[in-house]
């Protein structure tokens, strides 16, 4: 709901206004900090086994080269059991683990140790509801000449789910990520439904047949709802009628050094994966 | 009436009343007989009252201007006087009186360039510096000097104009709503006819609320607010329709690139009453219908007005205002907003001395949604009634004295979602419904302490209850937002419970004084010092965390989490006119601080938000700034030179939440900070058929909040920001330019057509109304792109009256 309401938002922008263009624009640069890309899917109908965290530093704004951070100590423990999941470090700033164990509900910690500083953090992981169809139809969606997916689920009777949804297409170079919570569906089956807006400006084409769309799906904490949330939000800037941005924090702590914090988020979540190719 | 103190004055319904009267009982006694003379003045050729006339005994300093309603009472020593009634643009009226007794005397003046047919241009009265009154931090814009200023599309726009002038900012192209003096845009109030306009917009900005052809007098108040107005902490925007010509049926209109006007204007009742219906459609939407599109946008205006003098002491006034705005954007999105007022007022004489105004008004704001994919409507509103008296005492000519009472009951509507189908996804939701009654009496005296000296003091009382009739929730802790250490961040706070409370029960209760006060020291003829302080408090907020103001959203009463904004303002003044009130020069300080001005924690979702209260944190603001204005007021060509120096920052500490605060409690530019702000108007009229207008507008650029760094998650580019408002999108300037042809016509002739020809921003600067950064989608290299509203816009507009 919220959604619709931002979205709308963001196209009277683009309705009410004329002239868009590239300019040249100093920017203010902060210090370079940890980045963590740690996200712990388990997708359903596999064991989870196979794990990958990835570190890397920040840039200044225009830099779009990052530096992959190698020769850090990386661990997960299930804080229940103690169980301690230690990731290799594969010397490309990735570290993997065929060990993980994942278990819905469970919390679990993440330990970083690099360059003297030791970053923590904390997630659940929470359950996710079956997808039972996927279909497309272009009635619905912002307009009702391009192809739009249709993903429907039964959202779980209590309060309090949150979902991430990312969409790929291989041709294209940037995930389309989408968040939702159930705050007005709780409880209900929901038709979520995904469309790519024909751009004149940008050569994004809508949704053809042919085109092969990847799709995941997944149960996420609040907390992480709470940051993907904006950071979804601040994707491709922000205009006049969308809130101010923010310095979004993660949930990586540096116990060492608080102001040193890093970006990026540890995530544990439950995934649906699948695959639709478009008629 | 009273002489020599001594007589009773007849005053029924208010407790306050009775205090005026006690004091008045105290002020210093005549020393000779007096008497009064009191009447109206009004425009011969329609009969609309004329406000800020003056009326004087030449040869003395005695004198007053007459009110929003064109009357005047003026008390002198028993003796011979010649009358002298004066208005800029109108031709003078002198008249000998034999003061031996009360008199009335109504005036009706007639405009200079209706008896001549002169060339020479001469500004309204009421925008040469006034020196001797204590009135300052006040702009006054005549309707005419509006009509004539070039603007975007030929949509001619009171609030665009009022920028022009020192003080006053809007928030960038496009965007609605104005700033005053640093201030927010929910700190101003804005009245139409005395009723609460909550949107000025049409178009989320582009234009405003107010068809100029309904309007007669537009009055902005940025500092120095009388005691009479309240609830708003910046500034109050006084705007009055007109009467409607009680001599003869009239029509004024026109027909422009946006939207036409027509107003219809004609006595009734053998001319003891009028009335004005004035309307205005745009029909953009037409044309995109016609061509085929699915996506429209339209706005329309009705303005009505009707009064009847029911005898020469009463006199009523019923005013209304409808307005909406519709969108559409395909046939899934569907959104409209709009005001609707409506005011009945009855003006009393009770006397020459005391006038009276009682007034009954009604507002509604309401914004409704629609998205027929996902089967629901979401609509909110804010709606209003209240009941106001406010008397004038014209006492002495010495010491004149404001004083009345006002009530407002307010409902405030945050949202509702109804689901428009039975299979819709979406469940219904009300979120809670909430109302207060704002309450307020006051009384102000104008007092004349010596030939060169004026004051002007006064007191407010306000009061605010929110009323119960809902739950309120409770926080763990009584922290309703929670600092997390560990991460640095604001957080909800934990809900452990509501409490509700009864239809009859106050959930919480305000009260404050708030004193106003002004001097005005006469140098000499043609220059005076002023100074002036005020304390203002608001009791309802405008909840919004975008950059610009959007009409979804919504205002929220003060309450158990909400206090009032309160305002301490000091201005400073120079006034002066040269060469006999040809140019005039107006020079003033400022400082203001606010308390209690939210501001909302990162990552702040307002939008179907029913606790409020987890999304902000209470800080405060403080604004300054040096103002200059010069205008040129007579010749052929006239204008003005506005230059605006000032800062306006705010902080916003973690308070009860722990933590410093947003920006790690420092202070931050508040959006509406601008450094430098200049503006050039100016017009020149060649002949009786031609004349051509200029505006040059300069500002520095506002307060944004640019990347820092950025980081790559999820295959994407994600930017980290730098501290709030700390960066500044690129300067504003822009020129304007338009011409006016008013064609040969017969003198006999009754229809008066005139052309308007305008180019907006002429020189086709692209003003940034955002620069919002991101990854190209076809290289992955992040960049900034500039979002500009109006390249070099021309127009044409053709208007007529008859």
């Amino acid at each position: 709901m919220k959604n619709y309401i931002k979205l709308l938002l963001a196209l009277f922008t683009v309705a009410l206004t004329g002239c868009e263009d590239v300019i040249d624009v100093d920017v203010q640069t902060d210090t370079l900090r940890l980045v963590v890309e740690a996200s712990l899917d388990w997708e359903k109908g596999t064991t989870g086994n196979e794990q990958l965290i990835t570190l890397r530093t920040s840039t200044p704004f225009f830099d779009t080269e990052s530096t992959n951070v190698t020769g850090a100590e990386v661990s997960v423990t299930n804080n229940a059991t103690g169980e301690v999941f230690l990731f290799t470090d594969q010397n490309n700033g990735t570290y993997t683990t065929s060990t993980f164990e994942p278990q819905l509900e469970a919390t679990y910690t993440l330990e970083i140790l690099y360059d003297g500083e030791r970053y923590i953090a904390e997630d659940t992981m929470n359950p996710v509801p079956d997808i039972t169809d996927i279909y497309q139809d272009t009635e619905d969606g912002f307009d009702d000449e391009t192809i739009e997916l249709h993903i429907v689920f039964t959202d779980f009777e209590e309060e309090g789910d949150n979902y991430l949804f990312k969409f790929e297409r291989p041709q294209d170079l940037l995930p389309t990520l989408e968040t939702g919570d159930d705050e007005f569906i709780n409880g209900n089956e929901v038709d979520w439904w995904y469309e790519i807006d024909d751009d004149e400006d940008e050569e994004i084409q809508p949704l053809l047949p042919g085109d092969v769309v990847n799709i995941s799906m997944h149960g996420i904490s609040r907390s992480y709802f709470n940051y993907i949330d904006i950071v979804i939000d601040q994707m491709g800037g922000v205009g006049i009628f969308e809130a101010t941005p923010v310095d979004v924090k993660g949930n990586c702590i540096n116990t060492t050094n608080p102001d040193n914090y890093a970006h990026g988020y540890f995530r544990v979540t439950q995934t649906n994966k699948a695959t639709y190719t478009v008629q | 009436m009273i002489k020599k103190g001594k007589r009773k004055v007849r005053l029924r319904w208010l407790s306050v009343t009775s205090i005026i009267i006690l004091l008045l009982s105290y002020t210093p006694v005549l020393a000779q007989e007096s008497y009064t003379i009191s009447g109206k003045i009004s425009d011969i050729e329609n009969g609309e009252t004329l406000f800020g006339a003056s009326v004087f005994l030449e040869g003395t300093t005695i004198g007053v201007v007459t009110n929003e309603y064109g009357f005047y009472s003026i008390t002198a020593p028993k003796g011979e006087y010649r009358l002298l009634i004066t208005y800029m643009g109108y031709a003078d009226i002198k008249q000998d009186v034999n003061l031996d007794r009360n008199q009335n005397f109504n005036f009706e003046l007639s405009e200079i360039s209706t008896q001549l047919d002169e060339v020479e241009v001469t500004a309204e009265e009421s925008e040469i510096a006034v020196l001797r009154k204590p009135e300052m931090s006040v702009l006054k814009m005549n309707i005419e000097t509006v009509k004539q200023m070039p603007v975007v599309l030929g949509e001619v726009d009171i609030l665009k104009s009022l920028q022009m002038l020192p003080g006053v900012t809007n928030n960038g192209e496009g965007t609605g709503g104005f700033h005053v003096r640093g201030g927010a845009g929910d700190q101003n109030l804005v009245l139409l006819d005395e009723a609460i306009i909550y949107n000025t917009s049409h178009m989320f900005g582009f234009f405003s609320v107010f068809n100029a052809d309904a309007i007669k007098d537009v009055k902005l108040y940025k500092g120095g607010i009388p005691a009479r107005y309240g609830g708003r902490v910046s500034s109050v925007l006084d705007v009055r329709q007109k009467d409607g010509n009680s001599k003869r049926f009239a029509a004024t209109g026109g027909i422009g690139i946006i939207s036409s006007r027509l107003a219809l204007e004609a006595p009734l009742f053998k001319e003891k009453g009028s009335f004005l219906i004035a309307g205005r459609r745009s029909y953009a939407d037409l044309l995109l219908k016609a061509a085929g599109q699915d996506n429209s946008v339209s706005f329309y205006d009705l303005n009505l007005k009707t009064n009847y003098k029911i005898n020469t002491n009463n006199r009523l006034f019923l005013s209304g205002y409808f307005g909406r705005d519709a969108f559409e954007l395909g046939e899934n999105f569907s959104s409209s907003y709009g005001n609707s007022t409506a005011n009945l007022r009855w003006n009393h004489i009770f006397n020459e001395k005391l006038f009276s105004n009682l007034s009954l008004i009604y507002s509604k704001y309401d914004y409704e949604l629609g998205i027929t994919s996902a089967e629901f409507n979401w609509v909110s509103s804010i709606t209003n009634y209240n009941i106001k008296y406010d008397l004038k005492y014209y006492f002495s000519d010495k010491f004149k004295l404001d004083f009345g009472a006002s009530g407002i009951h307010y409902e405030f509507d945050p949202g509702e979602i109804i689901p428009t189908t039975e299979t819709s996804s979406v469940n219904p939701l009300l979120l809670d419904k909430k109302k207060a009654l704002e309450t307020g009496v006051y009384v102000n005296a104008e007092h004349k302490l010596t030939e060169k000296l004026t004051a002007q003091y006064g007191l407010r009382y306000s009061a605010f209850s929110r009323l119960g009739g809902q739950p309120m929730t409770e926080y763990e802790n009584d922290q309703p937002v929670v600092y997390n250490e560990d991460l640095g961040i604001y957080e909800r706070g934990t809900a452990i419970g509501e409490t509700v409370y009864e239809k009859g029960d106050a959930i919480k209760t305000f009260g404050n004084l708030e004193p106003r006060a002004s001097l005005a020291y006469t140098l000499n003829d043609n220059s005076s010092l002023k100074a002036g302080f005020s304390r203002v408090a608001q009791y309802i907020h405008l909840l919004t965390n975008t950059s610009s103001a959007t009409p979804l959203d919504v205002w929220a009463p003060s309450g158990q989490y909400i206090n009032p904004q309160l305002s301490n303002q000091y201005a400073l003044g120079y006034f002066r006119n040269f060469k006999n009130k040809a140019y005039s020069m107006e020079a003033e300080i400022y400082f203001k601080n606010t308390d209690n001005r939210i501001d909302y924690i990162d990552g702040s979702d307002l939008i179907g938000q029913n606790t409020i209260e987890t999304e902000i944190l209470k800080g405060e603001s403080r604004a300054y700034g040096l103002e200059l204005l010069f205008r040129k007021n007579e010749g052929k060509f006239t204008g003005w030179i506005s230059y605006t120096l000032s800062k306006s920052e705010q902080r916003t500490p973690g308070g009860n939440a722990g933590g410093l605060g947003i920006n790690d409690g420092n202070w931050y530019n508040t959006p509406y900070d601008r450094t430098h702000d200049v503006s050039i108007s100016g017009s020149y009229k060649l002949n009786e058929k031609w004349s051509f207008g200029t505006n040059l507008v300069f500002q520095t650029g506002r307060p944004v909040t640019y990347p820092n760094g950025q980081y790559e998650y999820e295959g994407v580019s994600i930017a980290s920001y730098s501290d709030r408002n700390s960066d500044r999108l690129p300067a504003y300037h822009r020129l304007d330019l338009s011409v006016n042809y008013k064609p040969n016509r017969k003198p006999n002739a009754k229809l008066k057509g005139e052309w308007v020809l305008g180019i907006y921003n002429a020189y086709n600067r692209k003003n940034a109304a955002s620069v919002s950064f991101g990854q190209n989608v076809e290289t992955g290299a992040n960049e900034a792109t500039r979002t500009a509203i109006f390249g070099i816009v021309p127009s044409i507009t053709y208007n007529f009256k008859f």
